[in-house]
């Protein structure tokens, strides 16, 4: 077994053009891939880091472009520890969607989900959404907030680090939605988290 | 947005259930340029789950739409529960308090409970099992697409036996574990399924020839069978009636046996949140290899048209858009009439139901999931398939069981499925907390769904018709016309190869799992 402690799956949602996939290679690979473009082939990728000296390993889902015409199956939400909903702080459009994305989230989401607003894009100078509008809305709506440059590699590391020190406080306290006792992915490849009570599909 | 939407696509698949997801998630995967349509704003077609607020929309379209009611007629709801408690507010406070001391009390359900608890439901329209070594199963596997989806076992199989419920022994500890069977027969039943599972097609063929026009029964009834382990073999095991054909039932045994110690102490798996869940497996997969997905687009009508060197065109008009592509794969709900030829032929519909209950069937220490085959009560009926899965499959909220019934249509589905739900339900509507036998059922759906589960070929060489569910316990039909139609599509090309893993193989503890089936001689070994 690969040597980790804990295994977390993120999720990403939020419209096309926002720049999930850019956040999401930003810290796996740290590279900010050039030129637009749906995200073809890009099914989940994985990074470890360390939390209090434990290896702790995200797996972070991108929606495969099934946001464009809102068309995201249930399943990508299910079993998922963490949710980031993602805007483009230089448009407006990008924000006015929040609320369709929370119904979304609120109806196949686990309740007890971390959720995360995100800001991208704050190395664009013609930024239509204050910060404190988007904090506002985060606050309003229970998720914790941050405003993060993809291009600029700014706060993209202390986004998913946040996450990975919250989901293991939560882990240890048992908090952490339970997806326990099933057989879980049957291709013989198994994930867990924690103490092997919990089966994630890998 | 909506406008957005590209116009020409090699591959136009129109619906989202099982065989059009399938055949959309392998035309993306080797590189066609694929676009997937539903006329409604979920996934599934009429292979969907709902949550509960999601299935009383669907009772009200079906009920208030005639059109649906080619699909999906007689449908008749239930409940055997008040609207509101008035205990209730008091109990949830207590509970609060109480919570950490001990375990609450049993709930008393009412219709209100029911809505606030929506979510927790999914509630499928076309359950399904999956044989472990079925084709479903191996093709989620060798394909990756198995990272998408996660299983339970069937953790029992029960059968109907001397006016009662019984476990049916699945394998050999099982067998010999049971105290319904003497030594004797043990023998007899052990020899039977080891020789069952030896055969080849060859051999199976040969052995058979003199039974072709016999049933399974006489077959069983010919090795010297006792009644009761016939009834086992031939109810539970192959699933079949008094007139199975003798190679049927073979077969369905052979299936049933060689699906045994892959994963639990049953040959089956059952989808996490239902079996909606798996055409959405298939369809992220052909959206990550780059196919567009757009729900809530329905279509107005399709044509076929020939442009220059004799090529044809299928044209959809959608939305005052004109969408283009070489190939159309549709589903037989979503597809007009016209694109159908021929007409199906009249077919026997089904008959189906779903209960959910304050309990399981039959107790068990750890929360059981069960299939239970019901041999047929009357000469007219059929035999009745019934699931039962509780709040650890996602099903519903803890304390419930939700218990599907599928058969034959005979007459309707409430006069053909309420004997049986009778036998193993307490539908009195009496009191929740009154100690008793059976669980007590709390709501009820009857409804029969027309088979289109026959193959049809559409119009035009270019235009594919997926069929829809059919009345059988697996997904098998599915998958393989799902396979037939790409392999019209897309010629000499590999079926859902292997899709890259963005990690590692990460390999963990094993499952517990049964032992695989062996018969008593050491060279009867199954083949892996």
């Amino acid at each position: 077994m690969e040597d980790y402690k804990f295994l977390f799956k993120v999720v990403l949602v939020g419209n096309a053009g926002v720049g999930k996939t850019c956040l999401v290679r930003r810290f796996t690979q740290g590279l900010f891939p050039p030129g637009q473009g749906a995200t073809i082939g890009v099914d989940f990728m994985i990074k470890t880091v360390e939390v209090d000296g434990e290896k702790v390993k995200l797996q972070i889902w991108d929606t495969a472009g099934q946001e464009r015409f809102r068309s995201i199956t249930q399943s990508y939400y299910r079993s998922a520890h963490a949710l980031i909903l993602v805007y483009d702080i230089s448009c407006q459009p990008t924000f006015d969607c929040l609320p369709d994305w929370l119904r979304e989230i609120e109806e196949y989401a686990n309740n007890k989900v971390l959720r995360i607003l995100v800001g991208n894009k704050t190395d664009r100078e013609d930024r239509e959404i204050p910060r404190h509008i988007g904090e506002d809305f985060a606050q309003r709506h229970g998720m914790y907030f941050l405003e993060t440059s993809a291009k600029e590699a700014e706060n993209v590391e202390r986004l998913f680090m946040e996450i990975a020190v919250e989901l293991m406080e939560q882990a240890k306290c048992k908090e952490l939605p339970k997806y326990d006792g099933s057989l879980g992915p049957i291709n013989g490849k198994t994930t867990s988290v924690g103490d092997s009570s919990c089966c994630l599909r890998s | 947005m909506d406008d957005d939407l590209p116009t020409d696509f090699q591959v136009i698949v129109v619906g989202t259930g099982m065989v059009e997801s399938i055949v959309a998630a392998a035309c993306s995967r080797i590189g066609k340029n694929v676009l997937h349509l539903d006329s409604s704003d979920h996934y599934g077609g009429l292979w969907a789950s709902y949550n509960f607020d999601g299935l009383q929309k669907f009772i009200k379209e079906v009920n208030s739409d005639p059109k649906r009611q080619l699909q999906v007629y007689n449908l008749s709801e239930k409940w055997y529960i008040e609207k509101d408690s008035p205990q209730e507010k008091q109990e949830d406070d207590e509970n609060k308090t109480e919570d950490s001391k001990s375990e609450p009390s049993k709930k008393v359900w009412s219709q209100a409970s029911f809505a606030t608890e929506y979510r927790k439901f999914n509630i499928d329209m076309t359950p399904k099992l999956l044989f472990s070594r079925g084709p479903l199963v191996e093709l989620l596997i060798s394909s990756n697409i198995a990272r998408y989806a996660e299983f339970r076992c069937v953790t029992r199989v029960l059968t109907w036996l001397n006016d009662k419920l019984m476990p049916v022994p699945c394998s050999r500890a099982d067998v010999f574990a049971t105290e319904a069977v003497s030594i004797v027969e043990k023998r007899m039943l052990m020899k039977m399924l080891t020789s069952i599972v030896g055969y080849n097609e060859e051999e199976m063929n040969n052995e058979f020839k003199d039974w072709n026009d016999k049933t399974f029964k006489e077959y069983l009834e010919h090795k010297g069978l006792t009644p009761n382990l016939i009834h086992y073999v031939l109810f539970a095991i192959a699933g079949g009636t008094n007139k199975m054909p003798c190679l049927e039932g073979v077969k369905e045994c052979k299936k049933f046996l060689m699906s045994l110690g892959r994963y639990g102490n049953t040959p089956f798996l059952w989808p996490m949140y239902g079996s909606g869940e798996l055409p959405q497996c298939f369809c992220r997969l052909c959206a990550v290899f780059g196919g567009v997905y757009c729900l809530n687009r329905p279509i107005d009508k399709v044509a076929t048209k020939t442009v220059d060197e004799g090529k044809t065109v299928v044209t959809i008009d959608s939305k005052s858009k004109t969408l283009n592509c070489d190939h159309l794969v549709i589903g037989i709900n979503e597809c007009p009439k016209e694109m159908i030829s021929p007409e199906p032929a009249e077919s026997c519909d089904i008959s189906k139901a779903v209960f959910i209950t304050n309990g399981s069937i039959m107790k068990s220490e750890k929360e059981p999931l069960t299939l239970l085959r019901f041999p047929p009560l009357t000469d007219e009926d059929n035999t009745v398939t019934v699931l039962e899965v509780g709040p650890a499959t996602g099903s519903c909220p803890k304390g419930l069981f939700v218990v599907y019934f599928i058969t034959k249509k005979v007459k309707t589905a409430e006069s053909d499925l309420k004997p049986y739900a009778e036998r193993i339900f307490d539908m009195s509507g009496g009191d929740q907390l009154e100690a008793s036998e059976k669980p007590k059922c709390l709501w009820s759906l009857f409804y029969n769904v027309r088979d289109t589960s026959a193959p049809v070929s559409g119009a035009a060489d270019s235009v594919h018709v997926c069929c829809g569910p059919d009345a059988g316990l697996d997904f098998d039909r599915a998958v393989e016309q799902a396979e037939q139609i790409f392999k019209k599509i897309c010629p000499g090309e590999e079926f859902l190869p292997r899709a890259p893993d963005p990690e590692e193989i990460v390999f963990e503890d094993e499952v517990p799992r049964g032992p695989e089936f062996r018969g008593d001689d050491a060279d009867a070994e199954p083949q892996q």
